[in-house]
Order: structure tokens, then sequence, then C-alpha cells
């Protein structure tokens, strides 16, 4: 039998480099495949060199999951299918931003405090 | 060896409906990929994407198998679905398709993205965008029908 789980705000788990680096890039506005691809090489300062499979296995599973949707752009080719944040994957981003912060906010406590 | 025709060949690997939904954006987008990396880094580049491409195609076919359809619906709606009244399976996915003008499969590929985005509203419980998409899809669709009776395709 297959079950579905939805995940909710309180049982979110970590979200995994490529789907925090696509969330981070769609955040600033909407984008298509490759634009994709140059912007998470760009955030990541070069580290991150996401390949095609990668990238568009990723934007399914976000798909799937209401976090981004597709976004109809007038004045380009409509073969060009670009990608925009929804309410419910901003949520989330927020969410793991916030995360983050609190980590890092106690990691350089406890470096601070080893120091002295 | 050209790396386009391996790409596109490797693509082969992955599961029909999710082919359908995304091959050609992944080969549009590996395409601009190359373009920028022909002067640095080629050959790494390349071995990149091919793996990437047998890892992904895994991952997919295990997602395919253990997904829920009506979840795994939301980004990949199913093609059988979308195939117009009347036309028959080998008209619509078979060999001879490729045989049929560029004009043709342009118009019939645009109510098939119309299609997924309308599943993809109702999904999501946006009617009024559903409306939109269905009423562009229906106007699509005719003119899609005509486009075959002018290149005395079956409809």
């Amino acid at each position: 039998m297959r079950h579905v789980v939805q995940r909710t705000d309180g049982d979110a788990k970590p979200l995994s480099e490529p789907v925090l680096l696509i969330l981070t890039s769609l955040a600033g506005q909407p984008r298509h495949g490759y634009a994709l691809i140059q912007d998470i090489e760009l955030l990541s300062g070069g580290r991150v060199r996401m390949s095609t499979g990668t990238l568009f296995g990723a934007l399914r599973r976000l798909l799937e999951d209401g976090w981004i949707e597709p976004f109809e752009q007038e004045d380009t080719s409509r073969q060009k299918q670009a990608y925009r944040l929804t309410g419910v994957g901003r949520r989330q981003l927020e969410l793991e931003l916030d995360r983050m912060k609190q980590l890092t906010r106690a990691g350089l406590a406890r470096l601070r405090a080893s120091e002295v | 060896m050209d790396a386009k025709k391996v790409y596109e060949a490797l693509l082969g690997l992955y599961p029909r409906d999710y082919r359908d939904r995304f091959a050609q954006e992944m080969l549009d987008a590996f395409e601009e990929a190359l373009e920028q990396r022909r002067q640095r880094g080629y050959a790494r580049f390349v071995l990149a994407e091919l793996a990437g491409l047998f890892i992904g195609a895994g991952f997919e076919w295990i997602a395919k198998i253990t997904a829920d359809p009506a979840v795994r619906g939301r980004s990949l709606p199913d093609r059988l679905l979308t195939r117009p009244p009347g036309v028959s399976w080998e008209a619509h996915y078979g060999p001879s398709a490729s045989m049929i003008p560029e004009e043709v499969r342009a118009a019939e590929q645009h109510v098939d993205l119309l299609v997924q985005r309308m599943v993809y509203a109702i999904s999501h419980h946006d009617f009024e965008r559903a409306r939109q998409y269905s009423n562009q899809e229906r106007e699509a669709r005719e003119h899609a029908r005509l486009l075959r009776r002018r290149f005395h395709l079956a409809e």
C-alpha cells in the first residue's frame, strides 16, 4: 500500500542542498532551467555546478510538493518554461533559513566560548 | 562523438511521463550550458552531465514505482489523458508522429502544455486559472485540428 506523507511546518526536515539552492534562486525571480543552473553557480560562489539531471529531478519533486509552479512568460519563447516559488515554497525557504540562522548563531557562540 | 546525441539517447532511460514533460527542457538547458562550456572544462562537464542523467533516471524510476499516481500527477500529468479524442495512439505518439510537420507538432505541443497547466491549476485548486487554460486549450486544439486537416493528417 502506498502512503503519502504530508509535510508540515512542525516536522519539516532540513532541505537538501539542491532544493535549498533552487528555492533561493527562485526567491529572486522566476527562472527557467539554464538560468537556474547559472544562478545557482553564482549563488554558491562557483562551488555547485548542478547537472540538468539533478536540477530537473528536483524541479519535478518541488512541483509535486507544490513549492514551485510553472510561470508563463509572455515575452519569451514558450519552449522555455520558467518556474516560480509558491506561497508554500516561500514559507519552506523561510523556515530553512531561520533554522540555519539559529544553528549558525549557536555554533558561533560555542566557538567564541571555547576561545576564551 | 556528438555530446548532444548521446545526451538525447540517455534521456530515453527516463520514464515516459517524465520524458514527455521534461526532456525538451533538459535538452535546451544542456545545449545552452554546452555552448558556455566549450571554452573551459568541456569533457568534465559532459561526463558530469551524462552521469547526472544515469543517476537521475534511476531515481525517477524509483519515484515512479513508489509514488501514488495521484501525487505524481501533480507534476507529471498522464499523457494518455491528454491525447485528443478521436486521435489514435499511433498518430499521437507512434513512429509516424515524427513525420508530422513542425508547425503541427508545435501546435499540438502547445495544446499539451495548456492541458498540463490546467491539470496543475486544478490540482492546486486554482480554478480561475484552470478555466483560463481550458479556454485557451479549446482554441489551441481547434487550431491544431485545422492544421492537421490542412496537411491531410488523421485528425
